[in-house]
């Protein structure tokens, strides 16, 4: 009698358990249930760059050598310090500073598109450039462009918590919403993260969290968080956090050419 | 299946429910992608500042004259010229602490943790300590609604926040004066902050949105990112204490740079090879383009924008009226039995204890039955003693009335009541009766000159420096204040509860009220403004100590007192420098002398405008010598 009991409780408990994980992993049953189906936020449309931090080296490009405070290494350091943008017009490579690791700093206006169910297309008008966040399977043969391969996802704000019966039961991780755009870019082809030759390599990789927030009485803003890892160049990684305000319309929408200064 | 295994599946399946109700209702709010409720963010542990935006800025320091990617008006850009971080070194500066959009890009470490409910473990708070400043902030989560327009403002503000999909998202109102970049870019107090606390695994980022009506023309957004640390890093403290730097400096003397005259405005555009109006040009510095157009800008385009624009009116002020109109009186208790009395159109405090109660001032008289009904809320005591701070009718209004709804129990059977000349003064003719009203003696001229009803005359008054009473255990005392607003101005101090009333010599509301016709200057105000400095205490980093009472206005401490007394010596300075060249006073009036406070304290209508100001200032300032 007694084991019955216990056979017939643990039925119960996993009964529980399994009605509460789906809504833990914060997805249904299925193969790559993400990208426009799942958005818990609406990105597209126009925003423009609200440039209040890192202002001067921003709207201005700055000069040889001021490269502080990002996080060179030796080799990032002489790198930077042999900045030639004279060299680079003459070798066609003016969009260097317009890589994806670089390219949300600009101060530039973007439109935000479904280009299919899984595909996000984020172009600028400041180099007019244009990025892929893929949610399903990234393209074989992309990469080694400016804009390298994004591959996109819609990120919980905490790690998952592994499934358990716990957890399951007392609801602490019942709701675990997916609300962050995460993208993560790789294959870049080399670039700088300041117009003024500040190097990354081909090996970077760049994670970017987009946020869209709601400002009771105001614009709503899309804040960008980026994390730069690339040990070729730099100590430690490189954040930074780029803001953005929607607009209603195209209104400013201005394509301008890379610039190599 | 016998009965006590039967017990345990239904007591599970019922904890279950439970639990699973409590999670939910702890989600607080929708999230914007479904019906599941968001999860509060777990945001507790230690946290680093990550510098690698605007490094120089939040480390070393700022340079001068750069307010690029600011959107500020004409106003706040003409303060932050003003601004001479030598203001650092007078005394009461010297342990300024931060508002809360710039503590938050403190270089210090901080810690968040949660306060929870003991009885149902609801989340009531997150609080966060900031090393830098020793800043303790609190953030509720309870649904507390903010307070009044009238209560006091401090550098951390009242801040309250609920969870919205992937952010904590926090309001934060009440916040004192203070600066947005360290190089005297301000925030005034009327800037109210939205804030996105959004954390991805480790690392935490706040965005923080300011809304400056007074000094800014858009909403300043910036991002503040931490890392968070395994281990306490210890050094939580951040001690200040403030003492002389420079001796024998006059009281009435504060750092700044005239209009048009700052001295390195030009020294951060030379140093970077950028244009002058490139740091100074308000909202377009922060928009694409701006770059490109700012090489094009003239250099006259850019030197006219370091001093006012001339012939344009005036702004006015930009401010919430912290006073409420709603035909009602409201108890704001302040400290040890001493409260405040709002709506009577002037600030009344009143002292409740033992012997009775210790009134402040009296209003306008419209609402004086419910003020006399609000003190009988706190005590069925007497109404003993009303002190006047001034003769002017919102101070006065109430006297006749509340004085005789009181009594002043320690006159009947002594020398006054047997003995006072009644027919000689008519001013004792029901001793005992009522309330005694005490005022300094010019009051009572100024009230009998304007021929006021003899029961709104003081007839208890004094004629030098200082008066004082010890009642309801407390020592109380008046001190005269020559020629501020008029020349019959005290200011109350309660020296337990430690609260100063001021009356009209220090408001919040507007500028100075220098009432030429009664014997006020603007010296005497400066000095007036010092006097309530040099009794104020703060407790920590220039907030809390002393409740600064004004006379109309938010409940204040020294900071209030001292940003006022810093403005007035300054446009004091700005219209003597053009009297010692001559000029008249429609010149000066011309000048805008006033450019940088207009959005917070201006009016072009009403009883005190910035051009009856200005005027005071000038008639009441020495004119230079004719040559």
């Amino acid at each position: 009698m007694k084991s019955r009991c216990v056979v017939l409780i643990a039925l119960v408990l996993a009964a529980c358990a399994e009605a509460a994980l789906p809504a833990q992993r914060g997805d249904s049953p299925g193969p790559s249930p993400t990208g426009r189906a799942q958005a818990p936020f609406d990105l597209t449309g126009y925003w423009v760059s609200l440039v209040t931090e890192d202002w001067r080296v921003r709207q201005f490009t700055p000069p040889k050598g001021d490269y502080e405070p990002i996080p060179l290494n030796p080799t990032g350091r002489a790198r930077a310090d042999a900045w030639d943008p004279a060299k680079d017009e003459a070798a066609g490579d003016v969009c260097k500073a317009y890589g994806a690791p670089a390219l949300m700093r600009l101060p530039t206006r973007l439109h935000i598109a479904w280009q299919d169910d899984l595909t996000l297309k984020l172009e600028t008008d400041a180099g007019t450039q244009t990025r892929l966040m893929y949610f399903g399977p990234t393209p074989v043969d992309a990469g080694g462009g400016w804009q390298g391969v994004s591959a996109a996802s819609w990120d919980a704000p905490r790690p998952p918590v592994p499934p358990s019966f716990f957890v399951a039961i007392t609801g602490g991780n019942l709701a675990n919403p997916a609300v962050s755009l995460k993208v993560v870019t790789t294959r870049l082809r080399p670039g700088y993260l300041r117009k003024n030759g500040v190097p990354y390599s081909a090996s970077a990789v760049l994670t970017e969290y987009f946020d869209r927030f709601d400002v009771p009485g105001g614009d709503p803003l899309l804040v960008v968080v980026q994390e730069m890892v690339d040990p070729e160049n730099l100590q430690t990684p490189f954040w930074t956090s780029s803001h953005f305000k929607r607009q209603l319309d195209a209104t400013g929408w201005n394509p301008t050419p890379c610039s190599a200064r | 299946m016998n009965h006590s295994a039967r017990v345990s599946i239904i007591g599970v399946a019922v904890a279950g429910m439970v639990f699973v109700g409590q999670a939910q209702q702890a989600g607080l709010q929708p999230s914007p992608g479904g019906d599941r409720p968001p999860v509060p963010i777990d945001l507790s542990g230690y946290w680093e500042p990550v510098l690698h935006e605007d490094f120089l800025e939040r480390g070393a320091g700022p340079e001068l004259a750069d307010y690029g990617g600011f959107a500020l008006n004409e106003a706040g850009r003409l303060w932050a010229l003003s601004y001479d971080p030598s203001r650092l070194t007078l005394r009461h500066h010297q342990c300024d602490a931060y508002v809360t959009p710039y503590q938050m890009r403190a270089v210090g470490n901080f810690r968040f943790w949660e306060e929870r409910d003991p009885d149902n473990q609801r989340l009531v708070a997150i609080h966060i300590w900031s090393q830098t400043t020793e800043a303790h902030r609190t953030i509720w989560l309870d649904g507390r609604p903010h307070p009044a327009a009238w209560a006091p403002h401090t550098f951390r503000g009242f801040s309250t926040g609920r969870f919205i999909g992937s952010a904590l998202v926090v309001q934060t109102t009440h916040l004192k004066q203070g600066w947005l970049r360290r190089n005297g870019t301000p925030e005034s107090d009327q800037a109210t902050v939205t804030e996105f606390i959004v954390r991805h695994g480790d690392h935490l980022t706040d965005t923080t949105v300011v809304n400056d009506p007074v000094f800014l023309t858009e909403p300043e957004v910036r991002s503040n990112d931490y890392v968070r640390l395994p281990l306490d890093p210890g050094s939580w403290l951040y001690a200040c204490d403030d003492g002389e730097q420079v001796l024998d400096r006059p009281a009435d003397s504060v750092p700044h740079y005239p209009f048009g005259n700052q001295p390195f405005a030009r020294e951060y555009s030379a140093r970077h090879k950028i244009p002058l109006i490139a740091s100074i040009a308000g909202a377009p510095s922060m928009y694409p383009g701006f770059g490109a157009a700012a090489m094009k800008a003239s250099e006259a385009e850019a030197v006219a924008l370091l001093k006012p624009t001339p012939g344009r009116p005036s702004e006015t002020s930009k401010a919430i009226d912290p006073e409420p109109h709603d035909g009602k009186i409201h108890l704001f208790p302040l400290r040890d039995g001493v409260s405040l009395l709002v709506g009577a159109g002037g600030n009344i405090v009143i002292q409740t204890g033992e012997q009775g109660v210790f009134v402040v001032d009296t209003g306008d008289g419209r609402l004086t039955d419910q003020v006399i009904a609000a003190t009988r809320q706190l005590t069925s005591k007497p109404i003993q003693f009303i002190a006047n701070t001034s003769f002017h009718a919102e101070h006065v209004g109430g006297n006749a009335k509340m004085s005789e709804a009181g009594a002043d129990l320690s006159l009947p059977g002594s020398f006054f009541s047997a003995q006072a000349p009644i027919a000689a003064t008519g001013l004792f003719t029901r001793v005992g009766a009522v309330a005694t009203l005490i005022a300094h003696n010019n009051v009572a001229v100024r009230l009998q000159a304007a021929r006021a009803p003899a029961a709104m005359v003081p007839p208890d008054t004094y004629l030098e420096d200082r008066r004082r009473k010890f009642y309801n255990g407390e020592g109380i005392e008046l001190f005269h204040e020559p020629n501020a607003v008029t020349d019959g101005d005290s200011i109350v101090h309660f020296r337990r509860a430690d609260v100063i009333v001021t009356g009209d010599v220090f408001t919040t509301t507007q500028y100075p009220f220098i009432d030429l016709k009664n014997g006020g200057t603007v010296q005497g105000e400066i000095r007036a403004l010092n006097d309530i400095l040099n009794r104020t205490v703060y407790q920590h980093e220039e907030d809390g100590g002393t409740i600064v009472v004004p006379g109309h206005g938010y409940v204040s401490n020294e900071h209030e007192v001292l940003e006022h007394r810093d403005m007035l010596v300054i446009i004091r300075d700005r219209v003597q420098a053009m009297l010692d060249t001559g000029a008249t006073l429609d010149q000066v009036k011309a000048a805008r002398l006033t450019a940088d406070y207009d959005t917070q304290y201006g009016a072009s209508s009403g009883p005190w405008t910035t051009d009856m100001f200005i005027e005071a200032v000038y008639r009441t300032l020495p004119a230079a010598p004719k040559r």
